[in-house]
């Protein structure tokens, strides 16, 4: 039985594990312009990304973005996720395809529409203006709330459906027992649903988390030249600057601070919910 | 279990597989992989360099669409394989200097490119052709700037505060202009540092790519920029109402080149699509249709186009030419001020 799982073990070993330990490789060189790439073994790009003001406000961006994301798309995925999990007729499976339909549009496709959305002259300020709401556009592209809007776009639907599995297998006649013993519908979500579903809220707020911590086209094309997560500065080190160490010590970086939080989120919401 | 059977039928297949080897590299001479943009760019590179010139002596053109970052990190990344995925890299001059440092590209002289006779020889490098060329100018917005700037310091005049927009991919070039009024040169960035937070402060517009800039021009949310003539070209084509002044501190010159890699698989190929570039008929509908100027001696332009794209005596003589070696050994530092500091 094992060894149904060594074609996968193999994948991952071949085409993540390995390209990681070349990548951390060179995260340990130096970077020359006109060299590029100078072979040496420190930890000075670590040292002077940790301790570059810069870098500190982008990964804190970045996180702040991730955790607020995360956060929203659970609050507006849950009832969804409820009542997909809850609906037991024909219609089911269309209901999830409808819900999966967002996945099928590429990111900077589905950006490239918020775009049309946002713009000065975008859908939204024409029908302001028209309906003389507004004198001036409002400057809607290029922010943090265009890109909190966006990547809660591309998130909604992984939350959604992790968690409406979940609660399709909570047998109803405990929310029915808990009504019949006098639990206001309140309670009962607090203490007999929102338990049981932990299991769904933790595996789509991790699988929601990672996303939105990788988030790049949805923050390059919304959030503009000025607004910088950590995904667009590694692409910018690696491909504007050439300077695979420093992009490449960024990426780690950011893997340690997503793997970290991640980790320690579970834990955290395993004991809180008594999971196993 | 594999039996006997399917073991041998898989060894025959194996065998034939590599007996077909010398055909397959044969049928790769006839066959040349450009690595370009694509975008209007790689259209006119198919419509007047693969299809009438290279079509009929049977070289089929594959296109290996991707923006320069990519092609040039691509390059880089593969600069240690024997075999290359491209016959053929376009580059803009800046990336070309910085790519060709690393021993990247074959060497092109007259015997391998005939045509290189007739290209300028200021625009002649060691490995590459120069396809086509342009200046970097201030396009303004004809309704709303009645006193057009003269100076690229002019842009920092409060009275075009916030009506300043630039292109964030442009951040090298971006740089120099600032560096230009505040009184630097090519070999010296070091004013438009200060420059840069200046026009910060005076509520510039940064846009992310060429496009989000022109749409902005066009939506009239800014009305100056600093640009390539050629693209002001084809902006104003597209009903942008624009102009173009050569500030009088020097208009930068951008050449777009081609290189044949050294791990190219078909380097006949290459120099052969690399002549093609060059020929004269080509290069004068190039800037018909995209405004970048000829860069041989024979291709010459109608005087009305002449009159749109092309510098005059008085303008060519501003010209500058980017100091490859300054910009390729600040580039860390340049783009770190642009993302750091001017944009931070």
């Amino acid at each position: 039985m094992a060894l149904l799982v060594l074609p996968a073990c193999l994948l991952v070993l071949g085409l993540l594990i390995g390209p990681m330990i070349l990548m951390f490789r060179i995260s340990l060189n130096h970077f020359s312009p006109t060299q590029l790439m100078v072979e040496a073994f420190s930890f000075d790009n670590y040292v002077r990304a940790a301790q570059d003001p810069y870098y500190q406000e982008i990964i804190l961006t970045t996180l702040g973005m991730a955790l607020l994301c995360t956060a929203l798309t659970l609050v507006i995925a849950y009832p969804a996720a409820y009542w997909l999990g809850r609906l037991q007729n024909r219609w089911k499976s269309l209901v999830v395809i409808a819900t999966l339909f967002p996945l099928l549009v590429g990111n900077v496709v589905r950006s490239a529409g918020w775009m049309a959305l946002f713009e000065r002259d975008g859908l939204i300020n024409v029908t302001l203006r028209r309906l003389h709401l507004i004198s001036e556009p409002l400057t809607l592209m290029y922010t943090p709330k265009a890109v909190v809007f966006g990547i809660i776009a591309v998130v909604l639907p992984y939350m959604i459906l992790t968690i409406s599995a979940v609660i399709e297998n909570i047998p109803r006649d405990l929310e029915d027992a808990a009504s019949n013993l006098g639990a206001p519908g309140l309670k009962i979500f607090w203490r007999v649903i929102l338990p049981l579903s932990a299991p769904g809220v933790a595996a789509g707020s991790i699988l929601v988390f990672v996303l939105c911590m990788n988030t790049y086209a949805t923050a390059v094309l919304l959030g503009g030249p000025r607004f910088k997560m950590m995904a667009p500065a590694i692409f910018d080190q690696f491909v504007r600057g050439n300077n695979w160490p420093m992009g490449a010590t960024l990426a780690f970086m950011l893997l340690a601070v997503t793997m970290s939080f991640t980790i320690f989120g579970s834990i955290a919401f395993a004991r809180r919910y008594r999971l196993r | 279990m594999l039996s006997r059977r399917h073991f041998l039928s898989a060894g025959a297949g194996a065998a034939t597989l590599l007996a077909s080897q010398p055909r397959l590299a044969r049928a790769e001479g006839s066959q040349v992989v450009v690595g370009t943009w694509g975008g209007d760019y790689g259209q006119l590179l198919s419509d007047l360099i693969d299809k009438p010139l290279l079509a009929p002596k049977g070289v089929e053109v594959l296109q290996d669409v991707a923006n320069a970052d990519p092609r040039k990190t691509k390059l880089l990344a593969e600069r240690q394989s024997r075999r290359g995925s491209m016959d053929v890299a376009c580059l803009s001059d800046s990336d070309h200097y910085l790519v060709a440092g690393t021993n990247v590209f074959e060497t092109v002289d007259a015997t391998k490119v005939p045509r290189l006779d007739k290209v300028f020889p200021a625009l002649r490098t060691d490995t590459a052709i120069p396809h086509i060329y342009s200046a970097q100018v201030i396009l303004y917005n004809v309704n709303q700037v009645k006193t057009p700037p003269t100076s690229w310091a002019d842009l920092w005049d409060p009275k075009w505060k916030g009506r300043v927009g630039l292109a964030d991919i442009l951040y090298p070039n971006n740089t120099l202009m600032a560096a230009l009024a505040g009184g630097g040169s090519v070999s010296n960035y070091d004013p438009g540092e200060k420059k840069l937070m200046e026009l910060r402060s005076l509520d510039v517009k940064i846009y992310p790519s060429n496009e989000a800039l022109a749409a902005a021009l066009k939506s009239e949310e800014v009305w100056l920029t600093s640009m390539w003539l050629a693209r002001g070209f084809m902006w104003k084509k597209s009903g942008i109402p624009l102009s173009h002044v050569v500030p009088k501190e020097g208009a930068v010159s951008i050449v777009f080149e081609a290189s044949v890699p050294r791990n190219a698989r078909n380097k006949d190929g290459g120099f052969a699509y690399l002549e093609a570039m060059l020929d004269a008929k080509a290069q004068v509908a190039f800037a018909d249709k995209m405004g970048y100027v000829p860069t041989v001696s024979d291709a010459v332009l109608p005087q009305d186009l002449a009159k749109q794209v092309s510098l005059t005596e008085e303008d060519r003589a501003k010209l500058l030419k980017p100091d490859y070696k300054y910009l390729t050994e600040r580039s860390q530092r340049t783009l770190d001020f642009w993302n750091k500091q001017f944009k931070g």
